[in-house]
């Protein structure tokens, strides 16, 4: 059997969720393969979440936020791209493939590009294969 | 009777040795060295003063498994997690840190509770000791009467000469153990002269010293003196000194569980740490460094001595050579008065 | 060295004497002269028992956030050490005027435990404090043309599978003591993250895992913060390169946010910050 991946999906409540919701609506098709989970707003996300995603043995993590300067709380995005932006540098500097690892500012009209996203960066993840370097071992004895 | 070996035959008896048992050696590591399983023979350095951590990880694990489970929708299964307890031998073990082992079976072993991972590993240890060839700064084992070649608590003496290293053994499972090694020379009556020279070099390494008279009384006394905010105004509260110490014994018990599986640990825990006396209510009767320094001068020098009979400090020198901030133990305890 | 020896109890004998501070910040013998310890002074007849050698390198910035709000308190800090004051003081934890900050430039530091000089490849390469009321010595010529940074060149070229290798290596050997986070001056929350049990965000016993989950995080903690003191790696008792992931953030966050660390009291630390126009080139 091909290797489907396990995506954490992180969206914001007010643009990407609702993307989601209308990708859903319009019954548009695309693969199952991110689980979402919604916050707030971006800025909610702890990066402290997508490193735990990727012990938890997530192949790749996708955020999805409001567009820069559509942020329901003015600012929230803002501070939030700097926060993930450091994050995919740490992700990178460890030595863990960055493309596993995605951000996309999707509005809540937009669920086609919601649907094209997740396509897209599924098919990145397969392409990458199982992660296996952050992912949680059962440890043997010493 | 002593046997020897050259220098350059090093690797081979350590890959006889491995055959014995699952070897435990001292490995480079970092800018020093630790206690390793050996895999590989050459891995095995013995020009270290000594280790970084202590001995103690081959017998108390910083991490162990008591127990697996496995949460279902069906329940919770769990068994017993197995003993390691197959046959170890340990190689390279400081005199002073040979010690160690006799005080924490006190504990382990010999409190009228018998703590399984450790007696099942211990009665299978074999320990081939070596002596000390030079003093160090901050050691001070010679206060509790441990010299720097004594053969107290191992299997084996191991001394270093000039192009070989001379063994003795001190019980039957030494002479055994030393019985099955290849290339192991015996040794002649220059030889036993050697040992006998280097062993008494060893004996008469000075190290400083304390005096240890009454120690836990005089310890008591001063339990609420503000001494002990003084002693631990450096300290940071990190936990180096207790897990690189040989007698720091203290662990806590952690379920961790990965999707439905998992296990429930003795992790290493220090006193050092804030959450360590955390209670679940929220209150902590220890939030203060000076508390938790006192507790672990404490512990060793006087709670140890009145349950165990023994002080538990082997003088290594550990924990102040490792200290970020240079506190000496012997320093802390001398001037508790 | 004996001079700012002499500068520091003089000025702290003074400041202690006049009460203009309620405790001096400084340092002290260990068990001999090239083991020296943090020293907290209160009486001012303890000043001769300040000490300053090549081995005074604890960044005493660490100690600042130990006394109630309000204390008036003089710290004798060396050029990274400053900086970490003046992120502390940005972050609200300390107050400016509470502080008598003695600035001491200095050069030809020594890590006491290696007796190797510490120098531009595990810390910072400046050796004049930026920040101070009372300067202790002479200020001295910056070094120039030294980056902090030309030391990543060697592990920024690795392939990713190689980098991986390089850190899981090194941190494998991570005991998990947080002598690190224990000796950073800017390790400062009450309770740190790895030791929340709701939610658990490590597991307590190390492992490949668990230890990457601690140092990840706590790199992303100092993102943007880190003042490259080197506290951290000295403090560490198994020699793990901790510096070398810090830099790396450290220089990430001065390319994409234009600001090191410290270097202002005014300015706000780029991670409680934004531009609207920040990129976000490398996220999409």
């Amino acid at each position: 059997m091909s290797f489907d991946p396990k995506i954490l999906g992180i969206a914001c409540n007010w643009c990407t969720y609702t993307g989601a919701d209308l990708a859903g609506t319009t019954r548009l098709h695309y693969p199952h393969n991110v689980r979402v989970a919604r916050v707030m707003c971006s800025s909610r996300i702890n990066p402290a979440f997508i490193f735990r995603a990727f012990v938890l043995g997530a192949d790749g993590v996708l955020v999805g936020g409001c567009h820069p300067g559509d942020c329901h709380y003015s600012t929230g995005n803002l501070y939030a791209r700097r926060r993930l932006a450091v994050t995919k540098k740490i992700l990178e500097f460890a030595g863990l493939e960055p493309e596993r690892f995605r951000v996309a500012w999707i509005s809540a009209s937009e669920g086609n590009i919601f649907a094209e996203t997740v396509r897209e960066f599924t098919e990145q993840v397969r392409n990458l294969g199982p992660q296996t370097k952050l992912a949680a071992q059962k440890r043997m004895l010493a | 009777m002593i046997t020897k070996i050259g220098r350059e035959k090093l690797q081979e008896f350590v890959a006889g040795l491995m055959k014995s048992g699952r070897l435990f050696a001292p490995v480079k590591e970092g800018k020093g060295t630790n206690f390793k399983l050996i895999t590989d023979p050459q891995s095995v350095t013995l020009d270290f003063y000594n280790t970084i951590q202590s001995p103690k990880a081959v017998l108390f694990p910083q991490s162990e498994d008591l127990v697996n489970y496995n949460i279902s929708h069906d329940g919770i299964a769990s068994e017993p997690a197995p003993i390691d307890d197959g046959s170890r031998i340990i190689l390279g073990v400081r005199p002073c840190d040979v010690q160690s082992f006799e005080i924490m079976d006190r504990l382990f072993n010999g409190s009228g509770i018998v703590d399984p991972y450790w007696s099942a590993r211990r009665s299978n240890l074999t320990i081939i000791a070596y002596a000390f060839d030079r003093a160090d700064p901050v050691d001070f084992y010679n206060a509790f009467g441990i010299t720097g070649s004594d053969e107290q608590g191992s299997d084996i003496l191991m001394v270093r000469d000039t192009n070989s290293f001379l063994f003795k053994a001190f019980t039957d499972k030494g002479t055994k153990l030393l019985e099955t090694m290849p290339f192991l020379e015996k040794g002649t009556a220059d030889d036993e002269k050697r040992m006998t020279e280097i062993v008494d070099k060893g004996r008469d390494i000075a190290t400083r010293t304390l005096d240890t008279a009454e120690i836990h009384k005089r310890l008591a006394g001063i339990f609420d003196s503000p001494y002990w905010e003084e002693a631990a105004a450096a300290c940071l509260n990190c936990g180096v000194c207790t897990y690189v110490c040989p007698t720091c014994h203290c662990f806590d018990i952690q379920d961790e569980t990965l999707f439905g599986e998992g296990s429930r640990r003795k992790i290493w825990d220090s006193c050092m740490f804030s959450d360590f006396t955390l209670h679940a209510s929220g209150h902590n009767p220890r939030t203060k460094k000076s508390q938790r320094l006192r507790q672990r001068i404490n512990h060793k020098f006087s709670y140890y001595v009145e349950n165990f009979g023994i002080i538990s400090c082997v003088g290594c020198g550990r924990c102040t050579r490792s200290c970020p901030v240079n506190i000496d133990i012997l320093t802390v305890v001398e001037e508790a008065r | 060295m004996i001079q700012i020896e002499k500068r520091l109890r003089e000025e702290a004998k003074r400041l202690l004497e006049t009460k203009e501070a309620a405790v001096v910040l400084a340092f002290g013998r260990g068990f001999d002269e090239e083991h020296p310890m943090p020293l907290i002074l209160r009486k001012p007849s303890d000043a001769e028992k300040i000490v300053f050698n090549e081995y005074c390198t604890f960044n005493m910035a660490r100690h600042l956030t130990e006394f109630p709000p309000g204390t008036k308190i003089a710290v004798a800090v060396k050029a990274a050490d400053s900086r970490a004051v003046t992120v502390l003081i940005q972050e609200g934890k300390v107050k400016r005027e509470d502080l008598i900050i003695l600035g001491i430039p200095v050069a030809g530091m020594k890590d006491f435990r290696s007796g190797t000089a510490i120098d531009a490849t595990t810390t910072g390469p400046a050796v004049n404090p930026v920040l101070y009321d009372i300067l202790l010595a002479d200020l001295l010529p910056e070094p120039k043309d030294v980056s902090p940074y030309d030391v990543l060149a060697e592990i920024e070229a690795m392939s990713p599978d190689d980098r991986w290798g390089f850190w899981s290596a090194e941190f494998s050997r991570c005991i998990r003591c947080y002598a690190c986070r224990k000796a950073c001056p800017l390790c400062y929350c009450e309770t740190c993250f790895v030791d929340q049990a709701k939610p658990r965000w490590s597991e307590k016993s190390p492992s490949a895992s668990s230890n990457m989950m601690f140092h990840l995080t706590r790199f992303y903690h100092l993102a943007g913060r880190c003042i490259d003191c080197g506290s951290c790696s000295r403090a560490c008792p198994m020699d793990i390169p901790l510096y070398l992931f810090h830099k790396k953030v450290s220089k990430e966050c001065e390319e994409m946010f234009d600001q090191a660390a410290g270097m202002c009291v005014d300015a706000k630390p780029v991670m409680v910050d934004f531009k609207v126009e920040d990129s976000d080139d490398i996220l999409l």
